[in-house]
């Protein structure tokens, strides 16, 4: 709607055509935005104030799903699993994957352009195909857990109820730390070498390298790579979704996590209301958490 | 100037992409005479009855599409029906899953199309189950009677000349098996819902008697209690393999090396075992299910589906056509010879069914077996409109038990009944 | 090995410093090892070595069983050859299973992957440069939004987007996947970034002072320079697209138009889940194979030019 009105103006117009050119250029990507965010949005809150029966129809119930989401066991016991899931594993893939990127950097490594490939190559897998290969690999009967356990006489079982969120982690894990390390060993490439050689004649030996430099100029790095592991954790979906079908008794239930409650509500549960309900106030605290985090350096950015 | 033809561009791109879906979603409608019909099938045998219906029928072109299997159809259907966009004219359900479209109303009634004479051509079980209410929603168009496939040569390790032929032996087969050691077992079982009903269908148990809107859940009846105390005897005694799931890796695995002496499931297992077992080409049979009384022929069911025309299905009259065609019509013997296992009478009797030998069960005629059991299939057992989330609840509750050991089956199933009845109630059913 | 040598009795004398100085520092001795070329420590390239190798040995797995029949996937063990090495039959039954329906998820991933990859990069520089560079009212609240909606679950949106689309008849289309694909908020968000500093206004105002147009400007000038973020944008859309899972499972119900994960996952469940399904564990691994063949060539052989954009999105970020 605005392009065509400000496209009759001579790019030079002043500043109020100048105005107008800005939206003209963030137009598509807004009326876009628009059709597939906040038009959804806007319609899963809609949504969210029905309960949809079986037998009777939709019936609008004001803030009842809202109500019953804070009363809901099942809901607060996934909620407090991805926290807790998330309070592990996002430290652990991020040291792990900063660690690697300190190491590639170091040039102390035989084979670094091999190492950096092979650890970033999981990224480039598909949930369906790595969730086929994990099966295997942590299979405890045919896979190779089950070789190793027999070979060592122990009895390792990564799919008890007490296990599987370690072996999920263990798959997350290795999906996406050569990503972040990427990004971090990037980061790291782009400080200039001088600096290094200038604190080599001062004296400091690598590990006061590492400290003084290296790790302040992953920082704002580290503060993006914490945002969208928190964001991406908190979703988790697939790796609960796939896994009962192929080991037993994991302990994943439903609930599991709670965009997988959203799922299971939504389609098994013709529960969709409620569904909405889940999904908006998760989407809050995601939001939230998030934004906690980031404030800092959506600050900094903004301001550059 | 360049800014205004971007724009434009961009505009005339987002009308075409609108155009051409409206499109694409609207031909179905096209033409007066030539119909086409979708068909939602996860049943790879549909599609072998198309041309012969198609050649009999030249204005219906017929599309088979899997929109995926069992829980993914049944999702993308009530997606379909609440967009009121894309429902296909005829799709695949099993039959607990008949109760949960038809009770809303989002399956037509059959009645119109005068299929009560066709009734007396299937097996009365399956009849049974594609009616709801006294009303018929969908014709069955393959079959799951429950029988036992055992490993011969592992039962024989064992010291056993024959195949459990009662729940008694079954459970004195069963040490012996697990004598042998390691990882043998006479069966496997990870909490399998199917599995459990299925045992106290046949002990005569039927825990969910369906009115209309009205459902009662009961596991109290002698036959339920009877069934469930007999299984829970076989997990405290650890004789099944509770670590193997069905469907897995894993348990191809144990079918395949001889682990598993047995596997009690629906009798179309017959045509996918030979894949996931091939190193046990020879050793595997298939009997009746064990029986409480010695000399009964009393069976049960294990899965099973049947096709149904959606209330808002676009070509009925022509879904129809096709349904009746490859489910009892002409249709029906390219199936077969494609795989199916299908309840109707004929096919069952047939000289073919009859007396083909199979190799991979050790030239045994496995077709009088399954007839057999197809025929003894109990009667009377009904599933509740809302399965699809029970079985799902089952699944949380259940994991817990086999994981733990704390609390028994009986208790599992009171606790999802208790469940049942809240969430049955909510969705505007009466369940007690 | 010999670069060590050459390069360090070059520069050695330079570089003294480096480790003689330093007590902490002691293992390298010999003054030939540089702050650019420091001696090859075994202990960290075997312990870098373990994370490879646990990133690697699923891999590893995979080719190894595309090898494999059926009947010797199920009956041999995970990291051991099959009886027969079957990895060419196995790609020509790929192809040929169900029609060779493969091959069409290929071509359909392919455009989608093209497409919306290349538009929503192009969007995503339209925007970020917009954001960067020129002014409009609303610019904070619109940002707060677009980063906002990276929270947002998929699954949230996964319901009233399909209902959505329903109502303008797309499901079922390409559209469906496609329209959605076009908007990648990280990707806009990188792309802000990284124009507001590679970007130097004073070339932009310069362009429109010889009369050239906004949109001429951003075409000529600030696209070119624009490159290392687009090539990093595109392959984050790629790499996103190419694994889209869950939008085309709800979207899509037409075989024709599924895209390969979808279709492999039709595949895998024939046999995995209860019923009677074709077992066809050896195609549904080759088809893996082949479906993280083509990403994996495109991440070798672009990744010197995406590396180059996430340091500066990063850096900046």
């Amino acid at each position: 709607m605005t392009s065509p009105i400000t496209a009759q103006h001579p790019a030079s117009a002043g500043k109020r055509g100048r105005k107008q050119i800005g939206l003209a250029f963030i137009a598509p990507f807004g009326l876009l935005f628009m059709l597939v965010f906040i038009v959804p949005i806007f319609y899963a809150g809609y949504l969210s104030l029905f309960q949809q029966k079986l037998i009777g129809g939709n019936t609008f119930t004001g803030l009842a799903n809202y109500t019953k989401l804070f009363h809901d066991a099942q809901f607060w016991d996934g909620v407090g699993r991805v926290f807790s899931f998330t309070l592990v594993q996002v430290p652990v893939m991020l040291i792990l994957a900063m660690v690697l990127a300190l190491a590639l950097d170091s040039r102390r490594l035989h084979g670094t352009r091999f190492m950096r490939v092979s650890i970033f190559l999981p990224y480039a897998v598909p949930a369906v195909v790595s969730t086929l290969m994990w099966g295997f690999m942590l299979g405890v009967k045919y896979g190779l857990l089950g070789s190793l356990n027999d070979a060592l006489g122990t009895d390792l079982d990564p799919f008890t109820p007490s296990t599987t969120l370690i072996s999920i982690g263990v798959m997350v894990t290795w999906a996406f730390t050569g990503f972040n390390m990427l990004i971090f060993y990037a980061v790291l490439k782009a400080v200039p070498r001088e600096l290094y050689e200038a604190a080599a004649l001062d004296g400091a030996n690598e590990f006061q390298v590492v400290l003084r430099i290296k790790l302040p100029a992953l920082r704002q790095s580290l503060v993006i790579a914490i945002i969208f592991s928190i964001i991406g954790t908190f979703q988790i979906f697939s790796e609960p979704q796939i896994l009962p079908s192929m080991v037993a008794n994991s302990g994943i239930t439903t609930h599991y996590t709670p965009n997988l409650y959203a799922y299971n509500l939504a389609f098994t549960g013709s529960q969709q209301g409620y569904a909405a309900a889940l999904a908006l106030v998760m989407a809050a605290i995601t939001i939230a958490v998030a934004y906690a985090v980031q404030i800092r350096g959506l600050r900094n950015a903004f301001d550059h | 100037m360049r800014l205004r033809k971007q724009a434009k561009l961009l505009s005339a791109a987002l009308g075409l992409t609108l155009v051409l879906g409206a499109c694409s979603s609207g031909s179905s409608d096209s033409g007066d005479k030539q119909v086409k019909l979708t068909v939602w099938s996860w049943d790879d045998t549909v599609a072998k009855a198309v041309p012969g219906f198609e050649a009999a029928n030249p204005n219906i072109k017929v599309k088979v599409v899997n929109a995926g299997s069992s829980f993914d159809e049944y999702t993308a259907l009530d997606n379909a029906i609440q967009a009121g966009s894309g429902v296909p004219d005829l799709a695949m359900f099993e039959y607990f899953a008949v109760p949960y479209f038809a009770i809303p109303g989002k399956l037509d009634n059959l009645g119109e199309f005068g299929v009560d004479k066709l009734k007396k051509d299937y097996v009365d079980a399956a009849w049974n189950d594609v009616t709801v209410d006294g009303k018929v929603y969908a014709l069955p168009s393959d079959y799951g009677p429950s029988v036992m496939f055992y490993n011969q040569a592992t039962l024989k390790k064992a010291g056993l000349k024959e195949a459990p032929a009662t729940w008694d032996e079954y459970y004195q087969d069963a040490k012996k098996v697990r004598a042998l050691g390691g990882d043998h077992y006479i069966a496997q079982d990870t909490g399998d819902l199917f599995f459990l009903l299925s045992l106290i269908w046949q002990a005569g148990g039927r825990p969910f008697k369906v009115n209309g809107t009205k459902v009662h859940i009961d596991f109290s009846e002698p036959g339920t209690t009877k069934a469930v105390a007999f299984w829970q005897k076989m997990l405290d005694e650890h004789l099944l393999n509770t670590k193997v799931t069905a469907w897995s890796d894993d348990w191809n695995r144990t079918l395949n090396d001889g682990t598993l002496a047995s596997q009690i499931m629906g009798g179309w297992l017959t045509a996918s075992l030979p894949q996931r077992a091939p190193k046990a080409a020879g050793d595997f049979r298939v009997a009746l299910m064990p029986q409480w009384q010695k000399g009964d022929k009393v069976g049960a069911e294990n899965g099973g589906s049947g096709f149904g025309i959606p209330a808002a299905a676009p070509h009925k009259d022509a879904a129809f056509k096709f349904l009746e065609y490859f489910t009892h019509g002409g249709g029906l013997s390219p199936r077969v010879d494609a795989g199916a296992f299908v309840p109707n009478t004929s096919v069952l009797a047939s000289t073919d069914s009859q007396s083909k030998v199979n190799k991979y069960f050790g030239d045994q005629k496995v077709g009088p077996v399954l007839a057999e059991a197809s025929k003894s299939v109990a009667r009377g057992w009904q599933f509740p409109p809302f399965f699809e989330w029970a079985r799902s609840t089952y699944g949380d509750l259940v994991s817990k038990y086999y994981t733990t050991g704390k609390g028994s089956l009986a208790g599992i199933l009171e606790e999802w009944k208790q469940r049942m009845i809240k969430y049955g109630n909510e969705q505007g059913f009466e369940v007690d | 090995m010999p670069s060590i040598t050459s390069t360090g009795a070059e520069s050695g004398e330079a570089h003294v410093a480096t480790s003689g100085s330093s007590t902490g520092h002691s293992r390298d001795r010999r003054p030939r090892y540089t702050v650019e070329n420091p001696k090859k420590s075994v202990t960290l390239t075997v312990m870098t070595g373990l994370s490879a190798l646990y990133c690697l040995l699923p891999l590893v797995w995979l080719v190894i069983n595309a090898t494999k029949t059926q009947a010797d996937f199920v009956s041999s063990f995970g990291f051991a050859p099959g009886h027969r090495f079957a990895l060419w039959d196995n790609i020509v039954e790929v192809f040929r299973y169900q029609d060779g329906i493969f091959s069409r998820w290929l071509l359909n991933t392919v455009i989608y992957v093209v497409v919306g990859a290349v538009v929503s990069t192009f969007l995503a520089a339209l925007g970020g440069y917009a954001l960067a560079k020129l002014q409009f009212s609303g610019k904070r609240v619109f940002l707060f939004v677009i980063l906002g909606s990276i929270a947002v679950p998929g699954i949230a949106l996964a319901i009233p987007q399909f209902l959505l689309f329903a109502h303008l008849g797309i499901t079922n289309t390409p559209w469906a996947v496609l329209i959605p694909s076009f908007i990648n908020p990280f990707g806009l968000y990188l792309m802000w970034v990284y124009t507001a500093d590679a970007v130097p206004t004073d070339l932009l105002d310069a362009a429109k002072v010889d009369g050239a147009g906004e949109f001429r400007t951003f075409v000529q000038i600030a696209l070119p320079l624009l490159a290392p973020a687009s090539v990093t944008v595109l392959l984050f859309s790629f790499v996103s697209i190419w694994n889209n899972y869950f939008l085309p499972l709800i979207m899509l119900k037409d075989p024709n138009w599924y895209p390969l994960t979808i279709g492999l996952n039709e595949w895998n469940k024939l046999g995995s889940t209860a019923g009677n399904g074709a077992l066809i564990q050896n195609l549904v691994i080759t088809a893996a194979l082949l479906t993280v063949v083509p990403l994996i060539i495109a991440f070798l052989s672009l990744q010197r030019y995406w590396q180059s954009g996430v340091s500066l999105g990063a850096v900046k970020g």
